[in-house]
């Protein structure tokens, strides 16, 4: 390779840098208005914010959407079991569906086509809300904690992400490991998860954020039962009330008039505490599979 | 049908597993229920709040409402009176139907229910108990209707299930609200016209239009609108239901009941000469640049924020729909002050015409309403909470407060509200751990039992006129009016017994031929009547419309509620 | 030499999916003995969570009715498959739902790709950190926040027609014409799903050996070239996995958004299967009706990934299954 060739690729890579970075720029700005009028509404005057034209700082300052949002009954209960059935169920999530897509990815698995035609059928079905009601219902899931981690464990998805990370993985190190007499589940979980870092990180966060969000299965298998209720349920009963301005024609009574919030703010206000510690959480997973952890040597 | 076969076969393969299981268990379940049903009722006399034991019952509505906190003050108060403690649980993310579709798949019914429009369902599945045995043992359940108005709840078993709670006065109504529809005008455009009379729609958009004239912008310079309309999903009643109105009938919701030919007759109001007439008014005020070009396409919270400005001086719209948020806004702002509030105008086709846009008796809608179900374990005990909370004292608690508290009492009696006083009851955190209103249970409006008190502090006229701004004052002065319905000007008439019959074409399902007529009349109506107010040739694009209309099968739904009609008059 | 290092890294993918035939045999078997006894513990978790509610799709082919329950409703064949099909509105919501599908896929699909490669072209850890983190952060936001902003800005006087104003355009009706409806919902997907996305990708590039990289520096690569010939080619398998798992996602094109948006005037590119559902079934209390769609949305799903997973076959691509 010549030298003249090497200064012009170097004379490209300044343009493409420079591009580069008036692309992250603009993606950075974009991304982040949302964000950021997010914040400004929900410390803003709810009576105020009706009028419109907020965008990166609030007008009428006020906590009282933060005040109302935390002063919700049940949002300690709420919390504690979200924490939980986040921990739970992202622990549980990563346990199954690892060993599984471990399975799957072995090359010389006999049924490996079929079994995973068998989940990649789930992912594309789905029986209904009353059917699925039923069995939860049969199996004793409804009324109870273990009906947020149990019904959603092994998702399809996060298994055919991680079959696909695993299968990329050099099979010189499972057969010496092989040679060795190693079983399995030593291969499993001495040579292979090590390496998966970066995937099990990813699918961790998925489910940890689906777990931390889920709301639907509350209202719906422990509608009645305040000790499983979840954050987002609680936030999500406050804002429904909220927003009820009277929508319901029989209903024709005056709305207390006179609040100071509005469904705008309280949603806002609500955004941002669940936002929270997600975000908290985040640099721990993060360096995963930003900076990455690689095979024998720092990359750059 | 090789096809179907395989499905079935596939199905019912599928389905022997599932449902082994499932069948078992809920057939189980109900003999189970009934039975301890039966069982309690025996003991249920002696039970509750004689043996100083507090009841605790579950309800869940099937609606979207603000939750009460455990321990609610109020709730104990109650508790301790009644010996009965309601838990409640509101509708979030679903819609009624959903929902109560799957509590009944689930068997676990609440103690209590208020279905909403899905409350046929609960009866259909047997899910509810019967009134009957309960309304003689319990006089404030059975003052609530007269007999007539009792048999209006009945089912196809002749028996009631459920009684709607809401619009049901005492003694004298009290109201001085205009909840309905309206044509709405700000109060500054009256006084500059120096309160004219506004009868039909054309002197009511001259009157815009006058206004708009004088005052293209506002002093900021913002632009002015001078009419705008919401049709946002659900609340496109703000365009669509007027011409029902404007002929002078009143708010049946889905048709116009003609009376005039001696037996009552459904008449559809969107294919009237008026409803042409009313349209085509509006196309016309919309080529003039009178209408707000962004009409179609505004969502609710846009049109709100559009009137928080003032700008907009008219539009047709319930008043619960916009006014509680923009008075709020108004108050705020100031702009009350400037006379941007908003007056009702009840408006007719014709000049000197009837008009019945305001409804003063009470709107019975017998298609939901309070129920007890078969889970429920003391159903005699349900039953008398749902007694007891109608005694004066506590209905006061209810939607008072407590006295000292949250109202004081003047020398001659009357309740009365100080402004803390009326903050904290405006108060989300205030209002969830003090108030308890049992909201969706039996209560009434009108005059409170002593006579000289509203049931409900919005019907107390001191909190009606309170903080009011000065040129809604002057506006009550000019048209010598004590309230927003002098206003409007309605006739004061008793509706038929079959009103209102939205309660009817609400409950209406895709099985029925005119039901499935009626939701695609609902699209047709959704898509076509922007464009016809936006039309550049208004007659060929109404003429399109009515065709679009007519394919709907409109007749077949007609002849539904033609029968329920004679069904409901003949009652 | 890039070419041969792209050229080798797809070799090696193609032998490992090829090599390895293995004969049914009893002592085989016996080898994989804890393979297939997880599988099939999985396999009867699976069966009960995912296949045992398929018996509800019984319900399309009757008149559901809580009272009856599943098994006594009335049966009515494939009614309510013939209601759906012989409404002219329901054919227009399919168009409306594949089209939206195919052009939110596209799109969502290459900007996430596209923005987790450049991100890793920026080479400070802090930044790089920074920029990933916020890129993520409105996929927490609800679709209700994201539209509402959306709606504001595209409103007449909103500020990209202030934009358009001030380089003398004439400002633009963005929700009248029906036009501009399906790039719009193609717009919010990836506006607000593009970091989140680009997570899987982030993920797969930091198993890249840094070698590959080196050996090309050496060799005089640019970074572009690096792109094409080491990282895109690296990272395909998972773009191609998730490629065929989104095209059996395509009439699933959503619900929220479409409704959110939507309004009467663009109603008829604006509704999509979902809101279709909403106003005949659920809203009526017809769950037949929902269910029919549903198993209709199904069909259309398997049979789309079987003919795009054989078509990754063929060409010797990452597959399914």
């Amino acid at each position: 390779m010549g030298k003249s060739k090497l200064k012009r690729a170097k004379g490209w890579d300044l343009v493409f840098v420079i591009l580069n970075g008036i692309f992250m720029l603009a993606f950075v700005v974009i991304t982040l208005y949302p964000v950021i009028n997010t914040v400004a509404i929900s410390f803003n005057d709810g009576i105020d914010a009706v009028r419109g034209g907020i965008h990166l700082w609030p007008r009428e300052f006020t906590l009282k959407n933060y005040v109302t949002v935390l002063g919700k009954q049940n949002i300690k209960t709420a919390a504690i079991v979200t924490v939980a059935r986040t921990v739970i169920g992202s622990a549980l999530s990563l346990a199954t569906n690892a060993l599984l897509a471990y399975v799957v990815s072995r090359k010389r698995f006999l049924f490996k086509a079929q079994v995973s035609l068998f989940w990649v059928i789930t992912m594309y079905v789905n029986g209904g809300l009353v059917p699925v009601l039923l069995l939860y219902k049969n199996l004793h899931l409804t009324n109870s904690f273990w009906v947020y981690v149990i019904p959603g464990m092994i998702s399809a998805f996060n298994m055919l992400v991680m079959r696909t990370y695993m299968q990329g993985i050099p099979d010189s190190l499972e057969e010496s490991a092989a040679l060795d007499g190693a079983g399995h589940f030593t291969i499993f979980w001495k040579i292979i998860s090590p390496l998966c870092l970066p995937v099990y990180a990813t699918v961790t966060l998925f489910v940890a954020v689906y777990q931390w969000n889920s709301w639907f299965d509350a209202m719906l298998y422990n509608r009645m039962k305040d000790e499983y209720t979840t954050l987002q349920y609680e936030l999500m009963k406050l804002l429904t009330s909220v927003m009820q301005q009277g929508g319901n024609a029989n209903n024709m009574k005056s709305v207390a008039s006179g609040s100071r919030v509005t469904p705008v703010t309280v949603r806002s206000a609500a955004t941002v505490i669940t936002m929270l510690p997600i975000i908290c959480l985040y640099p721990f997973l993060q360096r995963y599979f930003v900076t990455g952890l690689t095979i024998g040597g720092v990359k750059e | 049908m090789k096809l179907k076969r395989v499905l079935s076969v596939a199905l019912a393969s599928a389905m022997t597993l599932a449902l082994v299981a499932c069948g078992g268990s809920s057939d189980a379940s109900a003999p189970a229920a009934t039975d301890s049903a039966a069982k309690t009722e025996t003991a249920a006399a002696d039970n509750g709040a004689a043996s100083g034991e507090i009841i605790d019952f579950t309800f869940f509505g099937a609606m979207p409402q603000a939750e009460i906190n455990d321990g609610n003050e109020i709730q104990e108060i109650i508790a301790q009176k009644t010996g009965v403690r309601v838990k409640e649980t509101w509708l979030t993310g679903q819609t009624a139907a959903e929902a109560v579709g799957t509590i009944l798949a689930s068997g676990e019914y609440p103690d209590l229910i208020d279905a909403g429009d899905a409350s046929v369902q609960m009866y259909e599945a047997d899910a509810l108990v019967a009134w009957d045995d309960y309304l003689d043992k319990y006089p404030n359940l059975k003052e609530m209707y007269s007999e007539e108005e009792w048999n209006m709840f009945r089912q196809e078993d002749g028996k009631i299930y459920w009684a709607n709670v809401f619009c049901n006065t005492y003694g004298d109504p009290k109201a001085t609200g205009h909840n309905d529809e309206a044509f709405w005008v700000q109060a500054r455009v009256l006084e500059e016209a120096g309160y004219p009379e506004i009868e039909t729609l054309d002197e009511y958009f001259d009157l815009l239009e006058g206004y708009y004239a004088k005052h293209p912008t506002l002093d900021d310079g913002t632009a002015v609108i001078p009419y705008t309309i919401l049709c946002e999903d659900w609340r496109y009643f703000c365009l669509e239901n007027a011409p029902e109105f404007l002929d002078g009938y009143p708010n049946d919701g889905s048709v116009i009941v003609d009376k005039s030919s001696g037996t009552p007759t459904i008449v559809d109001y969107n294919t009237t000469p008026t409803a042409e007439m009313y349209f085509k008014k509006l196309n016309e005020e919309y080529n003039k640049g009178m209408i707000d070009p962004e009409f179609a396409t505004q969502t609710y919270d846009e049109y709100i924020a559009k009137l928080s400005t003032g700008a907009v001086l008219g539009m047709c719209d319930q008043n619960w729909d916009f006014n509680y948020t923009i008075q709020d806004v108004f108050k705020s702002t100031g702009l009350d002050l400037q006379g941007c509030n908003y007056v009702p105008l009840g408006l007719t086709a014709e000049k000197g015409q009837e008009n019945r846009w305001h409804t003063y008796a009470d709107t019975l809608n017998n298609s939901s309403g309070i129920a007890v179900t078969t889970s429920c374990k003391n159903p005699d005990a349900a039953f008398k909470f749902l007694n007891d909370i109608m005694d004066q004292e506590i209905h006061d608690l209810r939607f008072w407060g407590i006295e000292g508290t949250d109202y004081l009492v003047d020398e001659e009696g009357l309740y009365y509200r100080t402004d803390e006083m009326r903050a904290n009851c405006a108060d989300e955190a205030y209002k969830a751990s003090h108030m308890c209103q049992y909201s969706y249970m039996p209560q009434w409006l009108g005059t409170s039992r002593d006579g000289v008190n509203a049931m409900q502090p919005s019907e107390q006229y001191s909190e009606f006129v309170n903080g009011m701004a000065e040129p809604l004052v002057k506006v009550f002065e000019a048209y010598n009016a004590k309230g927003y319905p002098d206003l409007i000007g309605s006739v004061v008439e008793e509706n038929g017994p079959w009103f209102p019959m939205y309660s009817y074409s609400n409950a209406m399902t895709t099985d029925t031929e005119g039901g499935v007529a009626w939701t695609k009349i609902g699209e047709t109506k959704h898509e076509w009547l922007p464009k016809v107010v936006m039309s550049s040739n208004f007659d060929g694009t109404w003429a399109d419309y009515m065709k679009a209309y007519d394919a709907c099968n409109p007749q077949a739904f007609l002849d539904e509620m033609q029968v329920e009609l004679d069904r409901r008059a003949n009652l | 030499m890039s070419q041969e290092t792209s050229a080798s890294v797809k070799r090696a993918r193609k032998k490992k999916n090829d090599e390895y035939k293995v004969k049914t045999s009893m002592a085989e078997v016996k080898r994989q003995s804890f393979l297939i006894v997880t599988s099939a513990i999985f396999l009867v978790y699976g069966f009960i969570f995912y296949y045992v509610p398929l018996g509800g799709w019984i319900m399309a082919f009757e008149n559901y009715k809580p009272k009856t329950g599943l098994l006594h409703s009335k049966w009515v064949g494939l009614a309510k498959f013939k209601f759906l099909f012989e409404d002219a509105t329901f054919i227009r919501v399919i168009r409306n739902t594949l089209a939206m599908g195919v052009l939110n896929l596209v799109a969502t699909f290459f900007m996430a790709i596209l923005f987790a490669i450049l991100l890793n072209e920026v080479r400070t850890t802090l930044i790089k950190k920074g920029i990933q983190t916020i890129s993520y952060m409105p996929h927490f936001l609800s679709w209700i926040i994201v539209t509402g902003i959306l709606h504001d800005a595209l409103s007449a006087n909103g500020v990209v027609n202030e934009i358009i104003q001030a380089f003398g355009g004439t400002p633009i009706m963005f929700f009248s014409e029906t036009k501009y409806f399906w790039p719009i919902v193609a717009f919010a997907n990836v506006w607000k799903e593009t970091g989140w996305n680009a997570i899987i990708y982030l993920a797969a590039i930091t198993s890249i050996d840094p070698c590959l990289y080196e050996a090309a520096s050496i060799d005089g690569a640019g970074r572009l070239s690096k792109i094409f010939h080491i990282t895109l080619p690296s990272i395909r398998p998972t773009i191609m996995i998730l490629l065929l798992i989104n095209v059996g996602n395509v009439l699933n094109a959503g619900f929220e958004v479409q409704y959110l948006l939507g309004n009467d005037v663009i109603k008829s590119v604006s509704d999509t299967i979902d809101i279709y559902v909403l106003n005949w079934g659920i809203s009526q209390s017809d769950f037949s009706l929902g269910t029919a769609a549903g198993i209709f949305k199904s069909v259309v799903s398997i049979i789309l990934i079987v003919i795009a997973n054989n078509m990754a076959k063929r060409a010797g691509e990452e597959r399914l299954f």
